[in-house]
């Protein structure tokens, strides 16, 4: 591993160990609810690990193919809220989010070139998920608007920022899988594979 | 270009909620309190303004040496000096504004909020280096939450951003802006310069209104006041925003031997979001182009239109209050 990797690597460990410290409220009441809706689920192991993943599976496929997604991850999210807020939609148990987890990491490590219109309901499907997860931080006097533009903000941000990096790391879209750059992908696939696999683990140890 | 449309178009879109109530926030969870120097080290103090759930809730803490039961707070010989906080700040209270007046009527305010959880009293010695930082961790925390949340500031900035793009002459547009916004913000937390705070605001929306139509100026193909001197309009209208900045220190009582420290601290913060503003907007200008994410032609001027709608309503808005005063 480079210096360069090993220092990313860290600094995403230590960001990652250090969010779990912080306080929606205290967001919410230092920056309002915009910024508690935009921070929140960066506070979160499982967001976290399962946007950036999306992310990285769209951009490694086709820019494409990901470019839907810098619209319809945002809308899933904001459905998800929405749902769960006024249907009462529930969040996913702990293993489903692990399982997605894996089954994403799978995704990655098989290199598959996932059709657009399956990759974008797959995207949408994660966004209601997700989104129905964070509204499990909304408090009666929460401003739910503010809090759904942060949200969406927040998915718009990350997934398209993670997208484009991923396909400036594969350069020419055709690359083929085994190069070196297409096995560095699969080998973060295989990394988040791994902690989903440990944390359904954790999820159905007794 | 077509890039910048798809982001500016993006981004309006998921914060229109923000846009259209950019003063919503948290101001019903203020609470003040009000103590008066009885005789050396002992204060009489009383909620002026009440918490909204009540003033039992409130988990204040004073120095060490210092006993505090309400109406009462006695700190002896040592006096009012340390720190002073609140332990449940976040979840009805957002903000506390604590004012004392000593024996000789000095009235000095302190605000506890979620941004600035503790306060330091200073006394009548000089500051420590502890004190220092705390000041500056305070101010530079206070200017950070200030420009993110000053939707009309972050809007006039990414309209410049787009109008000069990018490279050596966004940092030449952006420093001019730095530099007005520094020195009109100096010269109001003085005392040198004061303008009324609802035209001000009305002129802020403005300020944004300007750029829309320059935006579209450039669209059409004509060269604007601001692609043609981009750093004029910036320290221009970064003079008008300066003195907007200065309206998040009005009010908080600062004693006058600290304010050139906090005025400088809290610039520092009010940067630091600029900065990562601009940042994050060049990022994403940068994956919208990588990623090919454009807007189609039928929508090119959406953006644009966007930016300039929003900056009339609250201009209008704004207005209406400034007429309404009058």
């Amino acid at each position: 591993m480079n210096t360069r990797l090993r220092t990313a690597f860290l600094a995403s460990l230590v960001l990652l160990t250090h969010s779990q410290i912080a306080d929606a409220h205290i967001v919410s009441a230092r920056l309002g609810d915009f910024y508690a809706g935009a921070l929140h689920p960066l506070m979160t192991l499982q967001d976290v690990l399962i946007w950036a993943a999306l992310g990285l599976l769209a951009g490694s496929i086709s820019a494409a193919s990901g470019r839907w997604l810098v619209l319809v991850f945002p809308l899933g999210l904001c459905a998800g809220l929405a749902l769960a807020a006024h249907a009462g939609l529930g969040t996913p148990s702990p293993l489903i989010d692990a399982a997605t987890i894996l089954v994403l990491g799978l995704l990655l490590v098989a290199a598959l070139r996932i059709p657009v219109a399956l990759l974008c309901l797959i995207a949408f499907a994660l966004g209601v998920m997700r989104g129905a997860v964070n509204a499990g931080e909304l408090l009666p006097q929460t401003d739910r608007l503010l809090y759904a533009a942060g949200l969406a903000s927040a998915g718009y941000v990350v997934i398209t920022l993670v997208m484009a990096l991923a396909l400036s790391f594969r350069r020419p879209e055709t690359a083929a899988v085994s190069s070196w750059r297409g096995i560095a992908v699969r080998a973060v696939g295989g990394w988040v594979a791994a902690i989903g696999l440990m944390m359904a683990g954790l999820s159905l140890a007794p | 270009m077509s890039g910048w449309r798809a982001l500016i178009l993006v981004l309006l879109a998921l914060a229109a909620p923000l846009l259209a109530r950019p003063a919503a926030a948290h101001q019903a969870t203020l609470a003040v309190l009000e103590f008066r120097e009885m005789r050396p080290g002992m204060y009489i103090g009383r909620w002026t303004t009440l918490p909204k759930d009540g003033e039992n809730r409130i988990e204040l803490k004073m120095p060490a040496h210092c006993f505090l039961r309400l109406p009462e707070l006695n700190c002896g010989d040592k006096g009012l000096v340390g720190q002073m906080t609140i332990a449940n700040l976040g979840e009805d209270l957002s903000a506390a504004i604590i004012r004392v007046t000593s024996l000789d009527g000095e009235t000095k305010s302190y605000t506890i909020s979620a941004a600035n959880p503790v306060v330091t009293v200073l006394g009548t010695g000089a500051p420590t280096l502890q004190t220092w930082l705390e000041l500056a961790r305070t101010y530079v925390n206070l200017g950070i939450d200030h420009i993110l949340l000053g939707a009309d500031h972050l809007l006039f900035v990414l309209g410049l951003i787009w109008i000069v793009k990018g490279g050596w002459r966004l940092f030449q547009t952006i420093t001019a802006f730095t530099v007005g916004h520094s020195v009109s913000l100096a010269a109001t937390a003085f005392g040198w310069i004061g303008v009324p705070e609802a035209p001000l605001n009305a002129c802020i929306a403005l300020s944004i209104v300007f750029v829309g139509v320059e935006i579209v100026k450039q669209q059409r193909g004509e060269i604007g006041l601001t692609a043609r001197y981009p750093w004029v309009v910036a320290v221009s209208f970064g003079l008008v925003h300066g003195i907007g900045f200065a309206s998040a220190l009005a009010g908080l009582g600062l004693e006058r031997r600290i304010l050139p420290a906090a005025l400088l601290f809290f610039n520092v913060g009010v940067e630091i979001g600029q900065i990562l503003f601009v940042m994050l907007v060049l990022a994403l200008i940068w994956a919208h182009r990588r990623l090919g994410a454009v807007i189609p032609s039928w929508g090119a001027e959406l953006p644009a239109y966007a930016i300039g709608s929003v900056s009339m309503f609250w201009f209008l808005g704004r207005l209406v209050r400034v007429l309404a005063a009058a």
